[in-house]
């Protein structure tokens, strides 16, 4: 199967609406093609959408830090719900598995320490990170803007 | 929350695929705005004039960017930059860390000005070991399809759409 024709799928959405407006950051990645989408209406910032189509080689390191962090076998049902701070949502398509989890943001560690489910909510975060990471440097080097 | 469907198992067309997580019941995409036109994205136009052929590889604002994976833990910058330096000067170098644990994450991006030099590197190191680990090179970036890619992701994301006609999209 061609990566492009492979059911692999990833968004992560983190956003909240309040003074500023809906204010939110997006990435997809769906069949070759990964979107970014950021609005802040802080300081004026207007919304930006970009998007690129990546390489196999791209997907497969996607999909090896997806499956290495085991995300899939966590679940979101004890983790804390989105609220006026906002929410954040993974989904995910990968083989067999496909989640879609909810909850609230996460400010620091301390909040995946003090919840009912550190070692899944830790697995969460951690996966956040790593994917933002990997994904802003491809943003940041293919347009030369820096995301956030 | 209650747990009565924890977990759904659901045909998705290709195989029985194991539905999990909150974002499934509350219909939802984080795009509250309501809008339910497709919005436009803007990308790199491709031109091909400057670099000549480049097969399926497609240029980024300054250059070319080479994706090099299994990268080992304890590999260091230098050690990354010294052996990709062999194919042309290195314009930008990102060995991102793994957050939890603060070693090499695995991967590294490598940015060269010219097509040549990116093509170099990708030809020449791809299968090569660093650190005993054997490397994978290739472009990061490629041009994109003519007719660009289907409309059809996860799913969980199309809710909003899905519930001003259940039935009509597919």
């Amino acid at each position: 199967m061609s990566y492009e024709a492979d059911p692999f799928y990833l968004r992560y959405y983190t956003g909240h609406s309040g003074k500023h407006g809906h204010e939110f950051l997006e990435f997809e990645y769906s069949h070759g093609r990964l979107r970014y989408a950021n609005n802040s209406n802080y300081r004026n910032d207007s919304l930006i959408r970009k998007e690129m189509w990546v390489g196999p080689l791209v997907v497969k390191e996607l999909k090896r830090i997806v499956e290495s962090s085991e995300i899939t076998k966590e679940d979101d049902t004890n983790w804390p719900k989105k609220n006026i701070v906002g929410k954040q949502e993974l989904e995910i398509r990968v083989g067999d598995d496909h989640i879609s989890f909810e909850t609230a943001k996460i400010g620091a560690l301390v909040d995946v320490q003090d919840s009912e489910d550190p070692e899944g909510l830790r697995v969460f975060y951690y996966l956040v990170q790593d994917l933002k990471c990997f994904i802003f440097s491809l943003i940041s080097l293919h347009f030369k803007i820096k995301p956030i | 929350m209650s747990d009565e469907n924890d977990e759904m198992n659901i045909d998705e067309g290709n195989g029985v695929v194991r539905r999990k997580g909150r974002g499934f019941k509350s219909g939802g995409g984080g795009d509250d705005t309501g809008d339910i036109s497709e919005p436009r994205y803007e990308r790199l136009e491709q031109s091909q004039a400057r670099d000549g052929d480049t097969g399926k590889a497609a240029r980024s604002v300054e250059g070319w960017i080479v994706l090099v994976t299994n990268v080992h833990e304890e590999a260091t910058e230098e050690e990354v930059q010294d052996k990709f330096a062999d194919y042309g000067e290195i314009k930008n170098l990102h060995l991102n860390l793994d957050r939890r644990t603060g070693y090499v994450k695995g991967y590294a991006l490598v940015e060269y000005e010219t097509h040549a030099e990116a093509k170099a590197a990708i030809d020449q190191a791809n299968g090569t070991a660093l650190l005993d680990q054997v490397l994978a090179c290739d472009f990061a970036f490629v041009r994109p399809p003519p007719s660009g890619p289907k409309q059809r992701g996860g799913g969980g994301r199309r809710g909003r759409a899905r519930s001003q006609s259940p039935s009509g999209r597919r």
